[in-house]
């Protein structure tokens, strides 16, 4: 049996450094356990009397997109443990302390659309709300060029193994290149570009039809932390980049494989009559454009022409070619 | 001070500030106003370039 100096050097069991405490993702870290907010205490009552008088339709077009919330909401909570892994084998402190803090506002994330769809809505149960899913093989573009794939449900759960495959291997390079390939696809794209239209669809709904407080209270809390996860994993990879510049193809090559779902307005986020989709298409670009400055990395612009074309658009129901 | 651009298709304002407080509210009355949109306090901040002596 060794001595405690042999079996690892008492100077190394510390974490916390000058550079590290003055450092930005140190700060993410202090403001997401300054902001927090807890869902439990939020009143649903006029959002469960707003829910009465709203038609059938208006209904229906909110809850295509809540349920999609929060079943994604819960994906990545569970999805989220090969960053911690790979941060721990990168030996960043720093960034293990802010996933902590990630990983449970996740989790927070799904009690709130869980509580508000159990006291506004009346379902808890997992058979209640899969009857409201819109189903993503009916968004198709008629053209046939460009396909919408499922990049929450099979692309996060695919890079995240490769991830922990990596961490296992030991090998440093291995981690850190799936690690911006996972941090691509969930902070910078997922949570960063695809999404983003949806919280403004909510927001602006609920302000329209003058309904839906808690809903969009809901919404404004998450996005707050959402800007802490999006620039968490741009700056991360940032860094990964700037040690090596052949990481900025894996980021492009992870956009690219889900690029079909970012050049039209998918099923979910057509549901709500009487709105502007242009204005949430043409904001992907300003997103995307935000993601490629915080990488420090080109944006690819063929990517911003297809956003903006008007002549590619998606149809719901109806079969391609 | 820092300087913030605007990265919506076809727009071309920024705007600089001393104060990071400042920068966030001018950044978020910008494109509330002109796009009708939400720009997040942590992404203005990320964006934001630190302008050196002389540069301002």
């Amino acid at each position: 049996m060794g001595t405690f100096a042999e079996i690892r050097p008492v100077e190394s069991r510390f974490r916390f450094t000058r550079e590290l405490m003055a450092g930005s993702i140190y700060r993410k870290y202090e403001k997401a356990t300054r902001k927090f907010w807890d869902p439990k205490e939020f009143d649903y009552a006029e959002d469960a009397r707003d829910w009465k008088r709203l038609t059938d339709s208006q209904r229906e077009g909110i809850l295509t997109i809540t349920v999609r919330f929060e079943a994604g909401e819960q994906e990545v909570t569970d999805e989220l443990l090969p960053t911690i892994a790979a941060a721990h084998a990168l030996g960043r402190f720093d960034w293990v302390m802010f996933l902590s803090t990630f990983m449970l506002e996740e989790a927070r994330h799904s009690e709130f659309f869980a509580l508000w769809h159990d006291r506004v809505v009346g379902i808890l149960e997992p058979a209640e709300k899969a009857a409201h899913w819109p189903l993503r093989d009916h968004t198709v573009d008629p053209s046939g060029r460009f396909q919408v794939g499922e990049p929450v449900y099979e692309g996060i759960p695919k890079y995240g193994k490769k991830l922990m495959d990596a961490v296992h291997s030991g090998d440093e390079a291995a981690i850190e290149g799936a690690f911006v390939q996972f941090v691509t696809l969930y902070n910078a794209w997922v949570e960063g570009v695809l999404t983003m239209p949806s919280y403004e669809i909510v927001v602006d709904t609920t302000e329209m039809w003058d309904a839906l407080p808690t809903l969009r209270l809901g919404f404004r809390s998450i996005l707050g932390d959402e800007g802490r996860h999006i620039t968490f994993g741009t700056e991360a990879c940032r860094l990964l980049i700037e040690k090596n510049p052949a990481y900025e193809a894996l980021v492009h090559a992870v956009v690219d494989e889900y690029r079909g779902n970012a050049v039209g307005m998918l099923e979910y986020q057509r549901n709500v009559p009487g709105l502007d989709l242009d204005k949430y298409q043409r904001q992907k670009v300003r997103h995307y454009r935000n993601r490629c400055r915080e990488l420090g990395i080109t944006p690819d612009q063929t990517l911003i022409d297809q956003i903006l074309d008007p002549t590619i658009d998606f149809v719901v129901g109806v079969e391609a070619g | 001070m820092k300087r913030w651009e605007c990265l919506e298709a076809g727009c071309v304002f920024s705007v600089t500030k001393a104060s990071d407080e400042d920068l966030v509210a001018a950044a978020q009355a910008h494109v509330r106003e002109s796009h009708g949109s939400i720009e997040l306090e942590e992404v203005i901040l990320a964006g934001a370039k630190e302008l050196g002596d002389g540069s301002h």
